[in-house]
């Protein structure tokens, strides 16, 4: 395994140009690099527009979401290599799994590694998990497994069954209506840096075979757990799959249930009842 | 008719918490009332082992107040570690919000309707509300009402650029349109209070807080909040000498004698009390610093009567004091908010005055002058700044705990002057 470490976040614009150029991916095995950034510090004037963006409480400790702001460039960066089997133009993002392994202080400096994993045989493709780690002091304090799948790639003989699917129990009250308005992936584009084009418009989504924008699924994350956030405990993990495309601007139920041990959580469209997002949040009883 | 009235019970002060004060546009610039309110109550929570528990009432309020934070206290009720269940509501009475949350609380829980409850203050300068002017207000209505494109555009033609600049919420008073630090300009004239004496004032406010932080004096009062563990405004090496080089910013010519040095600075902030009876505090193992004994409120005519915009205390506290049978004399610590360092010596002098109060007051006898060295011993606005209702709650929980520590049986007295010519007072005992 290669480690790299950069001195500064990759610029995502630039990550996004190439990959429309570059195209189709080179297939094969997944590369053994690991890129990292050491003690990044976290800027309090993108905190608070991340957490207004996302309607999340704006303290000195960082929504569990967050982190991925630091991860998320390092893995398009991964993406984006030439050494990256597929193409990074169309794979879209089925789960996400998020360990907050304790609280994090806006103040400590986060020690920051991603890394792909797990080609995975999908029905309609192929999946690929990148990874990630923030570390305090030597100390692992949260860690990301985002599931992207290729549909149509191949994933290398022997390789495991995918495993995209969180399970809710029956979530049938809607705890809160919420009017996505059309603008919501410009906005979050903004302050992510996650300018993929599916996001931004009707004419860059109908580009690449969307109907119309869609948005961020991290984003939708992160406004569920905005509706939690003050009933949570100190470490947890928090598992969503992304089900069916949040198309904007829409309308949408977000969905709650108290279950032992965390909540479990899902957004479906206001009228035709179609499930966007599902999740479940767990107490982390131990750290691993 | 025989008095009747049985001993009542008085609301115990379990405690205290705020977050460090900052000056506008500072530490707390892209922070709401609602983040900073939220933070504040969940740190009350942590301090006192309250998460998940429903407490009787939640009572807040904000002077700076968006529209769309009708339910301030409630939402930040719903986004804090409190039960979900526990009742809140929104108060406002400019700067004496978060004193007069904390007599509310008091009230209930000795009328026995609630055993516990929490009162607060919160306010931002920086990320203020901003309103569109009247007119463009009522165009904007008309074109929401409009049937018709044609109505629509008729609506449309009517804003004039002029209008597009919002209004800035600024601190004066709606009905004379002086700023507040100019009504004061006129009381301090008024009264003859010197240039020299606001600046020692000033000074020796600055230098009681910085020398109570240091000795840990308010480590379970206050929680940091975003970077910032003391209140920014706080100036240790503050001298007299210092401030008097400081140009006047509040009244005219060769009379003036208020500066940015003597004057609270806009501050944002946020400030919470936990009130409890006696037995609610004795089950959960919780401590009792000391009791609010009383409170008395006051207004005063300073638009056509003449009275000072800020003198309102003035008035409040001899009917405090009579009800309580006390002399102003009869107490320990004094709490005089600082909303200028002239409004503290003009209150004290119109005490010591006697034709002010025999005319004004209608008292036989003067209420005297107080020991200087009990009052604000640990500071107060001019150094810690002043978030308009915040700073009810960092007196009451401040003074609280100077009385605890003073002992049993000792006495304080608390006077918040507020705009529109109000005043509350109170009387905490421990």
């Amino acid at each position: 395994m290669a480690t790299t470490v950069l001195d500064g976040p990759p610029n995502l614009a630039a990550l996004y140009a190439r990959a429309a150029l570059t195209g189709r991916g080179r297939g094969g095995d997944l590369p053994d690099t690991h890129l990292a950034r050491r003690g990044v510090t976290v800027d309090r004037d993108h905190l608070a527009a991340y957490a207004r963006v996302c309607r999340l409480p704006f303290t000195d400790v960082l929504p569990a979401t967050y982190p991925h702001m630091l991860t998320f460039p390092l893995q398009m960066a991964l993406m984006t290599d030439r050494a990256f089997p597929l193409a990074t133009v169309g794979l879209v993002h089925v789960r996400n799994r998020i360990e907050l392994l304790r609280g994090i202080r806006a103040d400590e400096p986060l020690d920051v590694e991603v890394w792909a994993e797990r080609f995975a045989a999908h029905r309609s493709g192929a999946t690929v998990d990148l990874c990630a780690t923030a570390a305090v002091a030597g100390e692992e304090v949260w860690r990301s497994r985002s599931t992207y799948l290729a549909r149509g790639a191949q994933a290398p003989a022997g390789a495991p069954e995918a495993d995209v699917e969180v399970v809710v129990g029956a979530l049938e009250r809607p705890a809160a209506t919420w009017r996505v308005p059309d603008d919501a992936g410009r906005r979050y584009a903004k302050v992510s840096g996650d300018v993929n084009p599916i996001h931004l418009s009707g004419l860059t989504a109908k580009a690449l075979g969307f109907k119309r924008a869609i948005a961020h699924g991290m984003w939708v994350k992160a406004r569920v757990l905005g509706a939690v956030a003050n009933r949570l405990p100190e470490a947890f993990a928090y598992d969503v799959q992304f089900t069916k495309p949040l198309f904007l601007p829409s309308t949408v139920h977000l969905a709650t249930g108290q279950v032992d041990g965390g909540w479990d959580v899902a957004v479906r469209n206001a009228g035709s009842g179609t499930e966007h997002v599902v999740g479940t949040i767990r107490t982390l009883e131990e750290k691993h | 008719m025989a008095d009747t009235a049985k001993p009542r019970r008085t609301a115990a002060i379990v405690g205290g918490n705020r977050i460090p004060f900052a000056r506008s546009n500072s530490a707390y610039a892209q922070a709401s009332n609602q983040d900073m309110l939220t933070a504040t109550l969940d740190g009350l929570v942590a301090r006192f082992g309250l998460q998940g528990e429903q407490v009787g009432e939640v009572v807040a309020g904000a002077v700076l107040k968006h529209s769309r934070d009708f339910n301030l206290t409630r939402e930040s009720v719903l986004g804090s570690t409190l039960a979900a269940t526990t009742p809140a509501y929104d108060v406002q009475q400019a700067c004496g919000t978060g004193l007069e949350a904390a007599v509310l609380v008091a009230n209930k829980i000795a009328l026995g309707q609630i055993e516990s409850g929490i009162a607060g203050g919160v306010d931002t300068t920086s990320d203020a509300p901003l309103a569109v002017g009247d007119d463009l207000r009522r165009v904007l209505i008309s074109l929401n009402n409009a049937r018709t494109m044609g109505d629509r555009l008729k609506a449309l033609a009517k804003i004039r650029p002029g209008q597009l600049v919002p209004d800035m919420p600024r601190n004066s008073e709606p009905r004379t349109g002086l700023a507040m630090g100019d009504h004061q300009a006129i009381t301090a004239e008024e009264w003859g209070i010197g240039r020299e004496e606001q600046d020692e004032l000033a000074a020796r406010s600055h230098h009681n807080m910085a020398a109570a932080y240091d000795r840990g004096f308010f480590d379970d009062l206050v929680t940091p909040f975003l970077g910032l563990a003391r209140d920014n405004n706080l100036r240790p090496d503050s001298t007299a000498e210092k401030l008097a080089k400081l140009k006047p910013v509040f009244g005219r010519g060769e009379g003036a004698t208020m500066t940015a040095g003597n004057s609270t600075p806009l501050t944002d902030g946020a400030s919470a009390v936990l009130l409890a009876s006696d037995e609610w505090a004795a089950a959960k193992g919780l401590p009792v610093l000391a009791h609010l004994v009383d409170a008395q409120t006051a207004a005063v005519d300073y638009v056509h009567g003449g009275e000072g915009l800020l003198m309102a205390p003035a008035y409040a506290m001899p009917v405090m004091l009579a009800r309580n049978g006390l002399t102003l004399q009869d107490f320990d610590f004094y709490e005089i908010h600082e909303a200028f360092a002239s409004t503290v010596l003009s209150t004290l002098k119109a005490w010591e005055d006697p034709a002010f109060c025999k005319d004004k007051l209608g008292l036989d006898a003067p209420l005297g002058s107080i020991d200087r060295s009990k009052l604000n011993v640990n500071g107060s606005s001019l150094a810690a700044g002043h978030p308009f209702a915040a700073t009810g709650g960092r007196i009451v929980a401040s003074l609280a705990k100077m009385l605890h520590e003073a002992g049993p049986g000792k006495r304080g007295l608390i006077s918040i002057c507020a705009a529109g010519g109000q005043g509350v007072v109170a009387i905490l005992e421990s």
